[in-house]
This record gives C-alpha cells, structure tokens and sequence, in this order.
C-alpha cells in the first residue's frame, strides 16, 4: 500500500512531464529525420539531411560555437560580476541582509524585454550612455558598437542572468561558517590566501551551479539578440526561431534543437558531476 | 522499445489528424443579433487593423476588432500552417504566399454575392488567377505598394536616383535593411538580373544566389540594423540610427505626423512591390463576422480611410477622389498605373528555403 500511495502523489507530475516534456522531445526527435516540401509542410520521408547540413553548412556549426563561446563568456563575467557581490553581502553586510538581497532580485518583478527594450534606450546614438560621454568630452562622436552588435546582446544577457549566479553564489558564501574564516587567519593566512585556500573550494558547487544556469540560459535566448543584435549577430536560438518561424524548415530547426539539447545534457553533467566530487571534499 | 514505438504511433497520429477537420459553409441571411459581443481576429501586416478605419465597424455591429501583427510573408504561413483557423479569421497574405495558401487549402472561399463593392473593385487586381480555384475566389484584392527606398530628408537633401545610395561610405552604419528574403530581390535588382524577366528574381539559380549573398555581404558594413516590422524601422529613423532604408509608405507616413521629413522614391534599378489580399482563413471561428469586415473594408469609403493611414494604394478606385488633396498629392494618385506597371511584385519562391538559408548565411558571414 506504502508504495501505491507513493506513485499516487508523483503521478500529476509524472503525467505533467510525460505530456509536456517527454512527448514533445519525442515529437521534435521524430521530426528531426523527416522532410519538407517547398512551403514548409512536413512530408514523411526518413532521412538525416538535416543532422548533415548541421555539420557540413558553416551557417550552421559555426553559429552553434560562435553561441557557445558567447555563453561562456556571459557566464564567466556573471561569476566575476557576482563573488564580489555576494561576498560582500555574505560577510561585510551586518544590517538589512535581506535588503540587499531584494536588490539582486529586483530585477525579476520587470519583464525581460521591457529591460532589454531600456538597453536601447540606455545604449542608442542618443541614448544616455552616449550623450553623457558626449558631455564629459571624453568622446565627441557618439559610440555606435555600443548598440546593435554582439557587444550589446552579451551586455544585457550578463545583466539579465546575474541574478540567476548572485543567488547561489551568495547562498554558499551564507553557509560558510566564520569559524573557518577565523581559524585560517589565526593559522597565518591573509585574507587572500583564505579565499583561495578555504572559501573558494567551499563556494564552488554554488559557482558551478550558477555559472552552468547562465551557460543553459544564454545558448537558449534570442530574444536579446534580436531586440538588441546588429546585422553579423546570429545565435543559434534565432536559427532555430527562424527556423520554425520563418523558413518552416521545421525537421532543421528540430534537428539544431536536439543538437543544442544533447549539448545543454552534456554540459549539465559534466557539472553535476564536478559539483558532486566537491561537494563530497 | 515497444512504449517508445507506440508513443511515436501516437505522436505521428496525432500529427496527420491535424486540418482535416471539414467545415459546413452555410449561406443566407445573417443574424446579426448572434454576432454581438464576438471578437474578429485579423491577422495582418502592420497597420491592417488600425482604430481609424476598424472603429466604425465594430460599433455597428457590436464586435470586436483585434488585430495581431506579422512581419513577413513566411511567418504569415507559419502561424497558418501550426492550426490558424482556431485563432484567426481573417489574414492579409502579400502576392508571393497568397497563392500557396489557397493551393494548400488554408483559406475559405468567399461568398462574392456578399460582397456588395466587389464589382468596383480594379479589374486588373479581382481578375487574378493566384487566389482562384476550381471556379471560387478566395482572396479580395486589398492594398498594393512598392518596397521603397525610404530616407530622411533632412539628411540627404538630393533626391536618391539610385539603391546603390545603400553603399555610399558617408551613410555607413546608417542603412536599415528588411530582416527577410526579399533583400535577395534587392540585390539580385542591384545586379541586373530582371532586366530581360521579372520573374527571374523568384527563381534565381544557386549561382545568381551566391552572387547576390556576396552583394548583401558587401552591404553589411554599411547596415545598422535589419529591420524586423515596421515599428522598428519606424523608431530606428526616430532615434537617427539611421538615415535610408527599405521600406513601405507606412513609414513616411507614420514619422512624417510625428514632424519628421522622410520621403520615399523608387531608384533607377527598380523597386519591388506587393499586392496583398484580405482572405478568410479555413475554419475561422467567425466566418459570417469575416465575411462582414471584408463587404465592409471593400466600400469606397472605408478603403479611403485604409489610405489615408498606411497610404497605400487600395483595390477600389472609387476611393481615390475621397482621399484628402494632401494625401491625393503626397501619393501621387493620378499616376498610380503608372507605378503599378514599373514595380515588380512578389510573385511566389519555389526555392523559399534556399532564399531563406542564403539570408542567415548572410548574417553569419
């Protein structure tokens, strides 16, 4: 009986995920070796066309790196960005802890492309970015890399995705007791030496877990890059929106989407699994 | 294995279902008291479904009007081919999709008896043979335009003879190009290869294709943005981010209200244009409502409106003397056959997914 009632409490989940994620990975899966006609309608012929265009059309590998790359990127500057945060929150905020913990998660009660939208404001020829630096006269011709260029698409999804590093980075800072941090200084240890030799290793899952979250996040958004893009960007969600959206090459898209997911499996387990050895330490 | 392969059964079922669902076409009269409080959903480029023109109708009728956008031809036949009629009623597919969409059984046949302007509508623009089938029409000719080369005035004070303005190095960085295929017409224009046939510029062979990406290439330097509807286009010239672009009359139109001095020209090499069609989609959920809008967009009156606002130029041409002088001036209506017979309107790609892919490689080069 114990065990009935076990399967009964999983269940809406189980059925949850079945209809909404397991078939529609089956669905994009099966789609994937098929075919279309001229206008995008799917016929059912068995093939693996799309998997080779995948690996022989520059278009299409050299996007999935160029994304991967730019992810890594936004993830490692969301870490740099956040351990002098969290750490100060951590350890050097004594008062209204919790204020400043609603600071790093402000930004959520706004809508993403409404702050996507304020980079171009913020960003543009006559933006405030711009005309202040006009004003100070440290430039007398308004920057124009600044917007609509891979520059500005990293730009905001860094700032979009640093909550998502700040919060588990700052929780495992919180968990690491003073004592520690007090014995290693006793033993002689500056507060260099501490950080790396005692705080770091303890923080790390939470680094990893962060960083690995704006990884995911930034391989899967297209959103920045085509609200704040310049003509040369292309990441590979905006192929596959295109994909899907435009092109009606629906078996591609499907294929650079199981593509990207075996991708986002690989990396998410390598973390795991570094987080784990870690975590045992 | 054996549940794999039976959900794959289910998915592949579930697939083939969709679309054949048949539905009844009932004529006669039509009770309006039913239609009260229902919501008509348009499909549309922008502008299509503005408060200016649709207002009137809805209070006549007790209706809503809403009005969702799409910003280019292949997104039009996405939303339609992933189960349209069950959010649609109403779509305005352009002269290079319309055709496909009837051929595919995506619209509904119109009622021509309903439509009370339909015999006053151009000739020229009822009488084509793209949106007919076995007998019945099922497009009603809307509004027709040319992609422009539009620029700000206060800028470039000399009238543009020319697209090849696009690579001169004084505006570089200051070019908006449309974020769609029909910039591969633009360059295969620029590089001649309608001179003999028009219609070379929808069939252009993988050489030809080649060689208009590497003139899109050249072009990106100069580019600051693709454009992806015509509201961004529109803030892009607000915000001086840029100084020409490809665009629709919608453009000048809407900025110059807002005290701007842009202007629109056709250049030398020739401009493309569309025809678009206002269409019933299958299995809208208000077809008798739908078929209302379209009796009701088709009278003089109301197509003068549509002018006024996109200006562009509509299928009745009975609403031309209603337009305001200044309208009547700044889209030079006495001379609109004469543009009609300089543009080179979309006409269907066979090769639509090659189009589309050359255009990503573009972005990726």
């Amino acid at each position: 009986m114990k065990n009935y009632d076990k399967y009964v409490l999983i269940f809406p989940l189980l059925l949850w995920l079945f209809l909404f994620l397991v078939l529609p990975y089956l669905f994009i899966l099966t789609q994937s070796v098929l075919a279309t006609d001229d206008f995008g309608k799917v016929v059912y012929d068995l093939n693996f066309d799309s998997y080779i265009k995948i690996f022989t059309n520059p278009l299409y590998y050299e996007t999935l790196i160029r994304t991967f790359i730019y992810a890594i990127i936004v993830a490692l500057a969301c870490i740099l960005l956040s351990l002098p945060l969290a750490y100060f929150i951590a350890f050097k905020v004594t008062k209204n802890k919790s204020f400043y913990y609603t600071l790093i998660v402000l930004p959520f009660w706004m809508s993403y492309i409404v702050r996507a939208y304020a980079w171009k404001v913020i960003l543009g020829e006559n933006g405030i970015f711009n005309s202040s630096l006009i004003n100070m006269g440290i430039i007398d011709k308004p920057l124009r890399f600044v917007l609509y260029s891979d520059f500005s698409v990293i730009l905001c999804l860094i700032y979009i995705f640093l909550p998502f590093v700040c919060i588990p980075i700052y929780t495992s800072f919180e968990q690491i007791s003073k004592s520690l941090v007090e014995a290693s200084k006793d033993l002689g240890a500056n507060s260099w030496v501490t950080f790396r030799k005692v705080i770091f290793p303890l923080i790390l899952p939470g680094v990893i877990s962060g960083g690995t979250l704006a990884l995911v996040l930034t391989l899967g958004d297209f959103l920045a890059a085509s609200l704040l893009g310049g003509p040369n960007t292309l990441f590979i969600s905006s192929i596959v929106q295109n994909l899907f959206g435009t092109s009606n090459d629906k078996p591609l898209g499907s294929a650079v989407g199981v593509v990207l997911l075996i991708l986002v499996f690989i990396v998410l387990e390598l973390s795991s699994r570094y987080e784990k050895k870690h975590e045992t330490q | 294995m054996k549940k794999i392969a039976l959900s794959l059964l289910v998915i592949i079922s579930l697939f083939s279902s969709c679309g054949k669902k048949a539905e009844e076409t009932k004529t006669g009269t039509v009770d309006l008291e039913a239609l009260k409080g229902s919501t008509l959903n348009i499909l549309a480029w922008e502008g299509y479904a503005d408060a200016s023109f649709t207002k009137e109708f809805e209070d006549k009728y007790g209706v809503t009007i809403k009005g969702t956008y799409f910003g280019s031809s292949d997104e039009l036949v996405s939303k339609l081919q992933s189960g349209g009629g069950a959010s649609y009623d109403v779509i305005t597919p352009s002269s290079d999709v319309a055709g496909y969409i009837v051929s595919s059984d995506l619209a509904e046949p119109l009622d021509l008896e309903q439509l009370t302007a339909w015999k006053s509508l151009s000739p020229v623009l009822s009488g084509m043979k793209d949106v007919q089938k076995d007998g019945k029409t099922y497009g009603m000719p809307f509004t027709w335009g040319p992609d422009y080369l539009v620029y700000n005035a206060d800028i470039i004070k000399e009238t543009p003879t020319s697209w090849n303005l696009f690579f001169d190095p004084k505006y570089k960085g200051k070019i908006a190009m449309y974020d769609d295929i029909s910039s591969i017409y633009l360059a295969a224009q620029l590089l001649g290869y309608d001179k003999k046939d028009q219609s070379v510029l929808y069939n252009l062979s993988e050489e030809q294709l080649l060689a208009c990406k590497a003139k899109l290439v050249e072009l990106k330097p100069q580019v600051r943005k693709n454009w992806a509807s015509a509201g961004e286009l529109d803030n892009l010239f607000k915000n001086k981010e840029v100084v020409a672009a490809v665009g629709w009359p919608l453009t000048p139109a809407n900025l110059n209200k807002q005290g701007m001095n842009i202007k629109a020209v056709i250049p030398t090499e020739g401009a493309t244009g569309w025809i678009d069609r206002l269409m019933i989609v299958k299995g809208a959920k208000n077809k008798q409502l739908a078929q209302l809008w379209l009796d009701y967009v088709s009278q003089p009156k109301v197509m003068a409106q549509v002018a006024e606002f996109t200006q562009y130029y509509v299928s009745n041409p009975e609403a031309n003397a209603l337009l305001s002088p200044e309208t009547q001036k700044l889209m030079d209506v006495a001379s609109m056959d004469k543009m009609f017979k300089t543009l080179n309107f979309w006409q269907p790609v066979k090769n639509r997914k090659r189009y589309n892919e050359i255009w990503s490689e573009v972005k990726n080069q």
